[in-house]
């Protein structure tokens, strides 16, 4: 039992017919919410009228990628307690979107951030962000759809096209028929499920193993840590330097605020009172969570190097699924690969609406304002299905990094959305000149040094830093803030560009999703802000460039 | 000017306040610990808890914090005597 082996149910139909139920179930669940979808707002924020602790649950289920169940683990497995560290700011994401600009935008009735950046800084720069955000949420959505085939196949032993075009074409399917209302309702109810599934079976292998704690596995693992220094002590060193650390900062923290698919959460809220209790919701659900799944790495890492388990290179991905194979009986693991679809299925149906809002509302209603509402919702259906058979057939050949990919993509975002965004809703002085050289600059920029593009042309060399972006973020999100700053303070002062610019309406915009009624110059216009936030910019990207020393 | 004043404040501080709590990480990565906490290395333990209970927290107070401050801005409003019907939906 504890050799290397091919991990998979011996019985697939027990998983199947589990799957299939909870496909079932969202189903329907999708299809009665979006009943009453009449317009595209009612499509893409549920109508805006979503309570604070459903909403809590969807945001945290949205989040939770299948890489909760199938990525971080092997990365804890691979770098151990610096991947921790790394994972554990990504709470960080929804309660800064809120109390940064997530309650102007919701204030704003925005149904995606592009649609804020169109309304701030015009159609151009709107559609450059949209491109981007689009590119972002396709790597996002490609992810998850390539780890949903890869699960039943290597899982289920269904041929992972096969697997792909079915399930892909199912999901895809009830994301359209639901809407954000079905989404919102079936991510709420997939957190609850993707919680059960991973908890209870940890639990359960916590006491196979011996652990005493194993009534509450997110944090009682503690005497389990003495054999863990005994048979590997380096486990818990921190291997990188501070600058490592740091680097997580605009990488991840500042690359989540740009993310479409966790901001249009915001959104729905009913009430801004409403959307902060929501993250007070997230913060709970996702810590209990994102704890269990460090017991999960840490378990895992204690099994191979205590317990003689044997998994190799390329089955790491695994790890939570062959804990279960080894430790719990299969109709555990049947529901735990329930949960892991559950995961996948929330993230990417967030990813499809973004999609779908992106090119309908922020693309295509950009160019020919005057389309009809129903002719508006209709094209948001059909962009919506489009998003999602695009990101089928790019599986179909899919490139080799999964989780890397999408922790680059938030960089991505923090490079050509996050600053617009900021510095737009709290700098009236932002304008579309300074947006579009951010947007198109520090995107070119991080897109150039990271490995993909030119592998010669990096930062540091080590190849997770520069692929999963921490190292590229660090250079090119202080490089957009710089750009968006300064471009727009020289050419506010041009007066032969004084005619392309939109001032009143901007200065008017600012006031209003801030709560204003009146205007009033001293408000959001702080040269001193703008000026100290250049100034820390240049320092962390002048530290980038320096030698990493990896 | 008041309730500006406490916004731009009120999102300064507890930006920086999050970004603290979430990476206790990097702190320690300065400033290493070499002490055990409830049968874990403090390293460990610590920015787990933090990155959990105390961003728990901190929502908690930004919560009542932002809700206070969004009163106050409707009040400084209403002194204004402007016509109340672009409040927030």
């Amino acid at each position: 039992m504890m050799e290397a082996q091919n991990w998979q149910l011996s019985n697939p139909i027990l998983g199947l017919a589990v799957v299939g139920a909870t496909f079932l179930l969202f189903y329907i669940v999708g299809f009665i919410s979006n009943r009453k979808s009449a317009s595209a707002k009612d499509l893409y924020i549920g109508g805006g009228n979503v309570g604070a602790f459903t909403n809590g649950l969807a945001m945290a289920s949205t989040y939770m990628s299948l890489a909760t169940f199938l990525g971080i683990t092997a990365l804890i497995l691979k770098l151990q307690v610096p991947f921790i560290m790394l994972w554990i700011q990504l709470i960080l994401a929804i309660p800064l979107i809120t109390i940064i600009y997530g309650t102007s935008l919701r204030r704003m009735g925005a149904f995606s951030p592009t649609h804020f950046i169109r309304d701030r800084y015009g159609v151009t720069a709107s559609i450059i962000a949209a491109l981007f955000m689009i590119l972002v949420s396709v790597m996002y959505a490609l992810g998850q759809m390539i780890g949903i085939a890869i699960t039943f196949e290597t899982l289920l032993g269904i041929p992972y096209l096969t697997g792909l075009f079915v399930f892909g074409l199912l999901i895809v399917g009830y994301i359209t028929i639901g809407g954000m209302a079905g989404a919102t309702n079936n991510a709420a109810i997939q957190m609850v499920i993707i919680a059960l599934m991973f908890i209870i079976p940890l639990g359960a292998i916590m006491k196979a193993i011996g652990a005493s704690g194993w009534y509450f596995p997110p944090l009682f693992y503690a005497d389990m840590v003495p054999a863990m220094l005994e048979s590997l002590p380096t486990f818990f060193d921190y291997q990188f330097s501070p600058k490592w650390y740091f680097s997580i900062i605009p990488a991840l923290t500042i690359g989540a605020l740009g993310l479409p698919h966790l901001a249009m959460r915001v959104y729905t809220a009913s009430s801004l009172k409403s959307a902060r209790s929501a993250m007070v919701w997230f913060a709970f659900i996702l810590g209990l969570v994102f704890s269990a799944t460090y017991a999960m790495g840490f378990v895992g890492v204690f099994a191979t190097t205590t317990e003689g388990l044997v998994i190799s290179e390329g089955d790491a991905d695994k790890l939570t699924i062959i804990l279960n194979l080894v430790y719990n009986p299969e109709w555990v693991t049947a529901l735990v690969i329930a949960g892991a679809i559950s995961a996948g299925l929330s993230t990417l149906s967030g990813n499809l609406l973004a999609i779908g809002a992106l090119i309908s509302q922020d693309i295509i209603a950009t160019l020919k304002p005057n389309i009809p509402q129903r002719l508006s919702l209709r094209i948001g259906f059909i962009a919506i299905f489009a998003g999602g058979l695009v990101s089928i057939l790019l599986a179909i050949e899919p490139p080799a990094f999964l989780v890397v990919s999408i922790l680059w993509a938030f960089g991505l975002a923090g490079v050509t959305n996050a600053p617009l965004i900021i510095v737009g809703v709290w700098w009236k002085e932002a304008n579309k000149f300074g947006a579009i050289a951010a947007s198109v600059v520090g995107g070119a920029v991080y897109i150039i040094v990271s490995p993909f593009v030119f592998p010669s042309i990096v930062l540091t060399g080590h190849g997770v830093t520069d692929g999963m972006g921490l190292s590229g973020a660090m250079l090119a999100v202080p490089i957009s803030f710089i750009l968006l700053i300064v471009v727009s303070y020289i050419t506010n002062r041009m007066p032969s560009l004084q005619r392309r610019l939109t001032k009143q309406s901007d200065i008017e915009l600012i006031e209003r999703i801030h709560g204003w009624r009146d205007i009033k110059t001293y408000r959001y216009n702080s040269t001193l802000g703008a000026g100290v936030t250049v100034v820390v910019s240049a320092v962390v990207a002048i530290w980038a460039l320096m030698p990493w020393g990896m | 000017m008041k309730a500006y004043k406490k916004e731009v404040q009120f999102t300064i501080w507890m930006t920086a306040a999050f970004i603290l709590v979430g990476n206790v990480g990097l702190i320690f990565s300065v400033f290493p610990v070499d002490a055990m906490l409830f049968g874990f290395p403090v390293m460990y333990i610590v920015p787990i808890l933090m990155g959990w209970f105390g961003v728990f927290i901190l929502t908690i107070v930004a919560g009542k914090i932002g809700n206070r401050i969004d009163d106050e801005i409707d009040s400084e409003n209403d002194a204004l005597g402007v016509s109340s019907e672009v409040k927030d939906v």
